[in-house]
């Protein structure tokens, strides 16, 4: 859900956009006669976008990711043609979890924003008592 | 507070749990101290007593009361 990023601070934060261009998959079926972006797209957008922040990191390039918790606010519809600005900032990267923020601007307006939390599980599992 | 305070407070806020049934708390044994509960509560209680913990203490740390004997490590009597 990302077209490209055009700035990374690994470990800091990762901004980009996304294009949504009039042929978007799910247009037809969200909704017929009135198309916008489904939020859940909207929030892997910015979920991803967080993502490239903390796997730019030296030793993470590669590694799987899991979402943990969202919590989300969606402020504006985005409609076919329109492109999203995805900024992201790492609020706390420690053992393989990441807390962060990011907010998704159409046409200078929010359009969403969220808290979130993403896990590189791979990281994580080490730190965890053995059962 | 005491340091014994604290370290109570921090499971009671972070784990919405009674104190009353923090004597037997133990990893897992709630759904809130799951691998990220884990890993939270690790960083709130560095955070509270301004310590880093050693991986290994962090992998140690499975109950309410094993806690408090790492802490001493870390020249925190509980």
């Amino acid at each position: 859900m990302i077209d490209y990023v055009t700035k990374v601070i690994p470990g800091k934060m990762a901004n980009g956009y996304k294009n949504f261009t009039n042929n978007e998959w799910f247009f037809p079926i969200h909704f017929p006669g009135h198309p916008n972006v489904p939020g859940a797209l909207q929030l892997e957008a910015l979920a991803q976008m967080l993502t490239i922040a903390i796997t730019t990191l030296p030793g993470n390039k590669g590694r799987v990711t899991h979402a943990i918790s969202h919590t989300v606010r969606f402020r504006r519809e985005i409609l076919p043609g329109e492109k999203l600005e995805i900024e992201t900032k790492v609020l706390s990267w420690k053992r393989g979890l990441c807390k962060g923020f990011g907010k998704g601007i159409v046409a200078g307006e929010v359009a969403c924003e969220a808290e979130m939390t993403i896990t590189i599980p791979e990281i994580l599992d080490q730190y965890i008592p053995k059962k | 507070m005491t340091n014994s305070e604290k370290y109570s407070k921090v499971f009671e806020k972070f784990f919405s749990i009674n104190k009353s049934k923090l004597k037997k708390l133990k990893y897992q044994s709630i759904p809130q101290w799951d691998s990220v509960g884990h890993m939270s509560i690790i960083g709130n209680l560095e955070d509270t007593f301004k310590i880093t913990m050693d991986m290994d203490d962090i992998i140690d740390f499975n109950s309410f009361e094993k806690g408090k004997k790492i802490l001493k490590k870390y020249k925190i009597k509980i």
